[in-house]
């Protein structure tokens, strides 16, 4: 049971990593702000313009 | 303890052996696709344990004490430590691609043997180690990229190769996996009806993500799933509908159009409206399905249909025309060696990696497991009836026009087929014919939608068809979206040297400008594609495939360097090994597609054919320019790369002669200071 909610919670994590939630919660302990929708449009601006100059593989 | 871990190793090793043995010499009767599992599963665990970890010990000397770019460089934005298993999806969700499920399943009409084999060997000792040395090399110098490291290693002519490499292979990679979804969405209702729902649902992702519940990505990404998936049954009662199937129902050419005027905006809108959420839903729906892939083929167990070899490894294949040397090995990059690969081992993940030895998981590990994704799709395709897979595949200039003819000539060739069993299997899937749907992602949707509907699982083949497309056609659009975003950064980088205005990033007649230049540039290869009689797919998926394994030549010829630097020639077979195959496949191939004397497999050959034939109509001369553009591509593609070789040679020799600067040019060494909870 414990392995199991190991790997959920691995999971999950992998899962907020893609999907960028994990850089979000890094960018506001970095900056020492709280989140609220201008912060997560601020910090999503940048993210984007940094991941999507990059070529997607194959 | 030490005798029962030299027993496990032994059995696990033996059994890759075994079921190797037994895929590639069993003859005359249909073989469990879980021989392919094992054998697969079995080797990469073997080769990881044994082969990744000596290139990590003895060639690479990782040390967990010295601080990696993520600890020395740490700004909680890209250079952050990352644990190790997130680092590793996060990583195989930035490599898997297309590439890996459509590439095998055109390869499979070799038979399941030669491409299952490249896919197993080539991983294991071509593919996982450019990854892993490129990741290694990158880590080592503060996340530098594949052309900053060519550049420093080799010389600049070196660097800006690879630029107008990548750009090339960019434009090639989005015209070919346009036509894939072009050809599997074209006279479809259902299946364009679904794609053309996930635009509204992802600029609703968007909008929902920016204003209404800001940073839930995952929350947003269930809601776009299940919108995404109520389209599958909407589409169902789309295509049933009178005054609505004709809307939806699209020819090739209008698809294209379509797809190109997609690709232009996409590039041109900002990128949280539209890319992004897509990029998002795209990942995890792709993630999701090779899961379900790989339970599905576990407890389904399917036999494969196909036979080890067909007839077409002499070269007369109608999915593709080349024998199975060079063409199956070029046919196959992802999923074997990708070079596109290096780009992202010199990307984000070498700013992630916490400690040093966690390269091993994610740079080899990542590799073996997109190996393994390969094995699936080359098993979704081979459980397909021989003449259900060459009627889907086959394109309408060599089997023959009608389905009858159609079904006749592949009959003749000793795969049975019926014209009425194709109409039965189009209708049980809610198409109106699946004959001629060339590119791969229909018979990939084929064998996975029986794989699916075998589990048990209650739900029709027609909705799995249709969820496989929706899955394949979602997440090649978003890299036809991003591809296209990210040619137009390249782009405006090039030209801001000659033309400074059009360089500027923030220009909005800039950004439109040179979109536009980069979607006119894919859209008129993927338009080549569709007005090609033999389906394009022909000649573009080889010109990719040689494209792609040239950049891994490139990547290569930078690890060699690298090694030759630390080690002299001790361990340098690592990477000059496959190098080596590369080369001598990727020239032949290259060589073959331009001079082959055969009108089927030499693009030279193929525009004089058509120009010998006289009286040329408009429509003749654009083929016979498009043949003759085509193999002028695949020689500036050459030509380039060969100049990388020869000046990655001259650096060779001269490191080996002492005459060449053998600098190893690693950032310092910091000890780590990183708490284990950190991590």
């Amino acid at each position: 049971m414990t392995l199991l909610r190991r790997v959920g919670r691995l999971l999950l994590a992998t899962l907020r990593e893609i999907g960028d939630e994990n850089a979000y919660r890094r960018h506001l302990a970095a900056h020492g702000r709280q989140h609220s929708g201008p912060e997560w449009r601020r910090f999503s601006e940048e993210r984007f313009r940094a991941k999507y100059a990059r070529a997607k593989c194959c | 303890m030490k005798l029962l871990g030299y027993l496990l190793w032994g059995a696990i090793a033996a059994t890759a052996a075994f079921c190797l043995g037994g895929v590639a010499l069993i003859r005359g009767e249909h073989i469990n696709s879980i021989w392919l599992v094992l054998a697969a599963a079995c080797t990469y665990i073997t080769a990881y344990r044994f082969y990744g970890r000596f290139v990590a010990a003895r060639v690479m000397a990782l040390d967990d004490r010295r601080a990696t770019p993520a600890e020395r460089l740490r700004n909680g934005h890209d250079f952050e430590p990352t644990n190790k298993w997130i680092l590793l999806g996060h990583h195989f969700a930035a490599i898997a691609g297309p590439g890996p499920l459509v590439g095998p399943v055109l390869a499979a009409q070799f038979g399941y043997l030669p491409g299952t084999l490249w896919i197993v060997i080539g991983a294991v000792l071509g593919g996982a180690v450019q990854d892993f040395v490129i990741l290694f090399a990158s880590m080592r110098r503060d996340g530098k990229s594949l052309g900053k490291m060519a550049r420093e290693e080799i010389g600049k002519v070196g660097g800006f190769i690879a630029l107008v490499t990548v750009l090339i292979i960019m434009v090639i990679l989005l015209a070919v996996v346009g036509l894939v979804v072009v050809n599997a969405l074209k006279g479809s209702a259902w299946g364009t009806f679904t794609i053309a729902a996930t635009m509204p649902v992802a600029i609703f992702m968007g909008l929902y993500l920016r204003y209404w519940r800001p940073g839930k990505v995952l929350e947003c990404s269930a809601i776009g799933f299940f919108l995404v998936l109520a389209s599958i049954f909407g589409g169902r009662s789309v295509a049933a509908s009178a005054n609505l199937a004709p809307i939806f129902t699209l020819s090739a050419m209008a698809l294209a159009i379509g797809i190109i005027i997609y690709g232009f905006l996409a590039s041109a809108l900002p990128v949280w409206l539209l890319l992004a959420p897509r990029d998002y839903l795209s990942t995890f729906v792709k993630l999701g399905v090779v899961f379900m892939l790989a339970i599905g083929i576990l407890i389904v167990r399917p036999e494969l249909q196909l036979p080890p070899f067909t007839r077409f490894v002499d070269g007369t294949g109608p999915i593709f025309a080349g024998k199975v040397f060079p063409f199956c090995f070029i046919t196959i990059a992802c999923g074997a060696v990708s070079g596109f690969h290096s780009l992202i081992s010199s990307g984000t993940t070498p700013k992630m990696i916490a400690k040093e030895w966690h390269a091993v998981p994610v740079g080899y590990g990542s590799m073996l497991m997109e190996s393994f994704v390969a094995i699936m799709a080359m098993i979704a395709a081979c459980v397909l009836q021989p003449g259900v897979y060459f009627a889907v595949n086959s394109p309408a200039g060599i089997v023959g026009a009608t389905p009858a003819a159609a079904a006749a000539t592949i009959t003749n060739w000793g795969f049975p087929v019926t014209a009425d069993t194709m109409a039965q299997l189009a209708t049980d899937v809610g198409e109106k014919s699946l004959f001629f749907r060339t590119g791969g992602a229909p018979s990939l949707a084929l064998g996975m939608a029986h794989i699916f509907a075998s589990t048990g699982s209650g739900a029709v083949i027609g909705f799995w068809y249709h969820f496989a497309i929706m899955f394949e056609a979602l997440f090649i659009l978003t890299i036809i979206d991003a591809g296209t975003r990210v040619g137009r950064f390249m782009l405006q980088d090039l030209l801001s040297h000659v033309a400074p205005p059009l360089g500027r990033m923030t220009s909005m007649p800039a950004v439109v400008v040179t979109s536009a230049m980069v979607v006119a540039a894919w859209g008129y290869f993927l338009i080549q594609g569709v007005r090609d009689p033999l389906g394009g797919i022909n000649s573009l998926w080889p010109l990719f495939g040689i494209s792609n394994q040239l950049l891994a030549g490139i990547a290569l010829c930078v690890a060699t360097t690298i090694l030759l630097k630390m080690h002299g020639a001790k361990y340098v077979w690592i990477t000059f090994a496959p190098l080596v195959w590369l080369v001598m496949v990727t020239f032949t191939a290259g060589w073959q597609k331009i001079f082959s004397p055969l009108p089927a497999v030499g693009f030279l050959a193929q525009a004089d054919k058509l120009a010998a034939a006289g009286a040329a109509s408009a429509a003749t001369q654009t083929l016979i320019f498009n043949a003759r553009l085509d193999a002028a591509v695949c020689g500036v593609l050459m030509v380039l790369v060969a100049a990388i070789l020869i000046d990655s040679v001259r650096v060779w020799v001269g490191i080996l002669r002492g005459t060449s600067d053998a600098h190893v040019r690693e950032a310092p060494f910091v000890i780590s200071r990183l708490q284990a909870e950190e991590l």
